[in-house]
């Protein structure tokens, strides 16, 4: 029995490990969704901070406690550049322009071979422990906590919600979004050098359209009113193609397919959803 | 002696050898295999993997691990997905019963299980193409490299034709092809052609007939083709179509019988190097397996089917040559060992340092029969 | 000169491809407001519809072209009504729609894949035109004309219904605001299920057109499509089908020359720059009328 659940952790350890990276990019996705932006631009901000990470890692030796917040602020600056730009479009052009910029990423890693080992990819000497991803995921989870219930999570629901009212209350959108950002980016980064050891080698598809539909899918499944929506949405999205495998092989793909479906059509909100706490506390409440 | 100690010692003598002979007991074997067989590589990817089934199904049937033992596949899908890949090693590892793995059609996915199986299980790779991946005693390629074929092919079609310029596609996103471009235009410069241009096409590209029209507007004498299947097949259909005469060299992706029944006429003629054809390899073994193939799939074998199935015998031969209950460190040892991959198609083939090795080049082209014959300059 | 001329007609052609597609993905975008990640699989199946018209039930050319028209309008509608429907009685706004459509997108590729077996199918010889007149030194392949000629045709067609008819001025004002339409007395439904149709139809086409052209048919043509006639709307403005057929034909044509004259290897970073470059600096396209910016 010891050693039947022993083996079931070794063959799913790997699984949870990827869950907790791909919960950093939706957490990523999630900060600007906050503010009512819809991004895909998180996958640039990985590419930055994994490959940022590989080459201090590689070729320099820095250790990780150094090349962690190195990639996180690598993220952070690409989208800081990227928020000047993209900001000043309108929630259509910006969702596109952020796509646009994904392909225009992946050219870019396969014709800087110098920085990014081009076609041929790029090693990476060290493995990410599975307690320092769930470790970094829990402390972020607890920064998104008091955000949430700080001055700028309020501030972040009202840009969202309707952000010339907030700006009538005194609340500039524009720098909440920034802020936005920044965390996105920070995140990203962070993400995508995590994601680099977790796989130990990088390539030009790394950082391209799987883990987008991945992020996306992961917010918008696990509810993109709630940070916690996020880390449970990668859970489910992440262990989809596994259960998937284990159940139905020959049509796998087929089924996933239709279990996004069908969790996109019966709970169109995500599974984590704040509003439909506060209506069941409200008749708890009436009830009594 | 009386009656029954003589008789007991003929038992004995008899008995001896084989006992003295052994071999992994009767049970199941179970090899966790990695396939790419939906999404971009699928047509590949299921090639190999049917290769894999049939040789574990006539390993079983033949009894050549040990009588009674048999060789199972585990079967997951990775769909060309490094992520995916890494758990499917990880779920083999944690189960007892796989003591080897197969698996990748792309080159940066092993190298993303390398680090991954290193120490714990011996993994056979089936597919990708790129040298230096075997790593002794965990990983082996079973994978007829392409790239020194393409090289030599390259330079006997320019000492034979004597070209003035050469214009070159590569697919710009595959390292492996790029490498074997590299090496070919090398080679053909050394026997006096100038390269007139290197067009590069990306794997996802659908559209030739621009590609095409810029390398005929190089006015080159010959052109070589370094591409991955679906360009490669793209470009030479769009190079006869706007009307290139001259001859056009392709590479190993151009052999399954799928692409004479794809676009027929314009590869008629197009030399590439061989490594497996129903066609050309008549050796006994190689007959019998393109009859057992064609039997259980209705589609004769590719280069893709063979790989496999070589796969699969490499690690029967290596389990048959253990005593007592293999382990994984065992097997690691055993493949290790070996020298040759004894039940091959090929007429031979060697191993030498954990990658196998087809000698003798072949050059062949399609005929307009929709045959595979050797070439001849024209 | 004559390289110049020779690969002006490829990328026309290409483009009408693109644009042919980009007018499809423009109308679901513009009127329904919806970025269907599943529409590249439309003129995948067509494709499949039409090759399987060709090969076994050896229908003409004509005919093929038909059968794949048809598929990918029937598919569009099939979609829309079992992914975005139910999303639109909820008011799930463009995410919801956006996450369906990806998993139509996963089960799409997926049954494409099963129906062609993995392949990629080549229409045979004889199927298809295949003449190649010469206008002079210059090669104008069958193909390559109908192409062109296709997008000529379906542009002015759609042009015209959009702003001469009533179904388009009911297209239009869906498009604005979907309840403000219908107290003006437009029957949202029926608007919503003739713009799939179009869509799925403008897109089949050029689905059937590219599987011949490209020699590949398989759930991976959609892909390709999807992302250069994504360009070509941002680049066109996704309001006026003339941007999203001009942009296209642009595309097409920088991408080959870039390809020819400037790197291979970066014509599709060329191609992606200008789609960032139009994004950032004319939002609204080079046809399209001024939106609002962010508050």
């Amino acid at each position: 029995m010891m050693q039947k659940l022993l083996d079931l952790w070794a063959a799913y350890e790997s699984t949870l490990a990827f869950a907790a990276v791909n919960a950093f990019f939706a957490l990523s996705t999630y900060a600007v969704m906050a503010t009512g932006i819809l991004s895909f631009a998180t996958v640039a901000f990985a590419a930055v901070g994994g490959f940022l990470g590989a080459q201090l890692m590689g070729q320099f030796g820095l250790p990780l406690w150094l090349v962690l917040p190195a990639s996180a602020a690598g993220g952070c600056v690409a989208s800081l550049v990227v928020s000047f730009v993209f900001l000043r479009l309108e929630s259509h052009w910006l969702a596109l322009a952020s796509l646009a910029l994904i392909l225009i990423t992946r050219i870019l890693v396969l014709n800087a071979p110098m920085l990014t080992g081009g076609v041929n990819g790029l090693s990476v000497p060290i493995e990410a422990p599975l307690w320092l991803l769930l470790g970094l995921l829990a402390v972020v989870a607890l920064a998104f906590w008091r955000l949430s219930v700080s001055w700028y999570g309020i501030a972040a629901r009202a840009v969202r919600e309707d952000p010339a009212v907030a700006g009538s209350l005194g609340i500039a959108p524009r720098r909440v979004q920034r802020m936005a950002f920044a965390v996105s980016g920070a995140l990203g980064g962070l993400g995508g050098v995590l994601l680099a050891m977790t796989l130990q080698f990088l390539s030009p598809e790394t950082y391209y359209i799987n883990i987008s539909f991945t992020m996306i899918a992961a917010v918008v499944l696990g509810g993109s009113y709630h940070w916690m929506g996020a880390i449970v949405g990668a859970l489910v999205f992440t262990a989809l193609p596994q259960i998937m495998q284990a159940l139905v092989p020959q049509v796998q793909d087929l089924a996933r397919g239709v279990a996004l479906l069908l969790i996109m059509i019966l709970l169109p909100r995500g599974l984590v959803d704040p509003r439909a706490w506060r209506i069941r506390r409200a008749l708890r409440e009436a009830r009594r | 002696m009386n009656k029954h100690a003589s008789w007991l010692l003929a038992m004995a003598l008899t008995v001896a050898p084989i006992a003295v002979q052994a071999a992994p007991p009767a049970g199941d074997y179970v090899v966790g295999f990695n396939t790419d067989s939906t999404g971009p590589l699928a047509a590949a990817g299921q090639s190999f993997t049917r290769g894999a089934e049939l040789a574990t199904a006539e390993i079983t049937a033949a009894g050549t691990i040990a009588p009674g033992a048999r060789l199972v596949l585990d079967i997951k899908e990775a769909a060309g997905d490094a992520a995916r890949s890494i758990q499917n090693m990880h779920q083999f590892l944690a189960d007892r019963r796989v003591i080897a793995a197969s698996c990748c059609i792309l080159s940066p996915i092993v190298n993303s299980l390398k680090p991954v199986v290193a120490g714990k299980m011996p993994l056979v790779v089936y597919g990708a193409t790129a040298p230096g991946l075997p790593s002794l005693p965990w990983v082996y390629s079973t994978t007829a490299l392409p790239g020194p074929k393409d090289t030599e092919t390259a330079a006997t079609v320019a000492r034979t034709l004597k070209p003035k310029t050469v214009t070159y596609f590569v697919s710009a996103d595959n390292d492996a092809f790029k490498a074997r471009m590299a090496a070919a235009e090398a080679a053909v410069k050394a026997t006096g052609a100038a390269t007139a241009a290197v067009i590069s096409v990306l794997g996802t590209d659908t559209d030739f007939t621009a590609p095409a029209t810029q390398a005929m507007g190089t006015n080159p004498d010959v052109i070589m083709v370094y591409t991955t299947q679906s360009p490669a097949v793209g470009i030479i259909a769009a190079l006869r179509a706007r009307g290139f005469k001259g001859v056009i060299v392709g590479n190993d992706a151009l052999a399954p019988a799928a692409m004479w029944a794809k676009i027929g006429a314009p590869l008629v003629g197009v030399p590439f190097p061989l490594s497996f054809s129903p066609d050309v390899n008549q050796s006994p073994e190689a007959r019998a397996f393109v009859a057992a193939y064609k039997a259980k799939y209705n589609t004769p074998p590719d280069l893709y089917s063979a790989q496999g199935y070589e796969a699969m015998w490499l690690i029967a031969q290596a389990l048959h040559s253990m005593d007592g209950q293999p382990t994984r460190e065992g097997l690691a040892a055993a493949l290790a060992k070996q020298t040759a991959i004894e039940h091959n198609v090929y007429g031979g083939q060697a191993m030498k340092d954990g990658q196998a090795e087809v000698t003798g080049l072949t050059i062949v082209n399609w005929t307009a029969e929709g045959t595979l014959a050797a070439w001849k300059a024209p | 000169m004559q390289l110049l001329l020779e690969q002006m007609v490829n990328g026309c052609a290409i483009g009408a491809l693109y644009g042919l597609f980009a007018i499809g993905f423009g109308l679901v975008f513009s009127t329904l407001g919806i970025l269907n990640a599943a529409h590249g699989c439309y003129a995948s199946f067509a494709a499949i519809a039409g090759y399987y018209a060709a090969t076994s039930l050896r229908l003409p050319f004509a005919a093929s072209l038909v059968a794949g028209v048809v598929t990918g309008a029937a598919l569009a509608i099939l979609v829309d009504q079992i992914a975005f429907q139910p999303l639109r009685r909820r008011g799930a706004g463009m995410l919801g729609a956006l996450i369906t459509s990806i998993a139509f997108w996963m089960i799409l590729d997926s049954l494409a894949g099963l129906a062609t077996d993995q392949q990629s199918l080549s229409f045979p010889a004889g199927t298809f035109p295949s003449a190649m007149p010469m206008l002079g030194t210059l090669p104008l392949p069958a193909m390559q004309m109908i192409a062109i000629g296709g997008l000529i045709v379906v542009t002015i067609a759609i042009h015209w219904l959009i702003t001469h008819s009533r179904l388009g001025a009911a297209m239009r004002a869906v498009g604005w605001n979907e309840t403000a339409a219908q107290l003006g007395g437009v029957n949202p439904r029926l608007v919503i299920l003739a713009t799939a149709g179009l869509a799925g139809a403008t897109s089949g086409l050029a689905g059937v057109l590219a599987g011949i052209s490209t020699n590949n048919v398989s759930f991976t043509l959609g892909e390709g499509m999807l992302l250069k006639g994504f360009a070509a709307v941002v680049v066109g403005g996704y309001e006026d089908v003339r941007g999203a057929a001009v942009a296209g034909i642009g595309l097409g044509v920088a991408e080959v020359l870039s390809a020819q004259y400037i790197s291979t290897s970066m014509r599709d970073a060329i191609t992606y720059a200008l789609l960032l470059g139009f994004l950032v600096l004319r939002p609204r396209g080079l046809f399209g009328r001024a939106s609002f910016l962010r508050a």
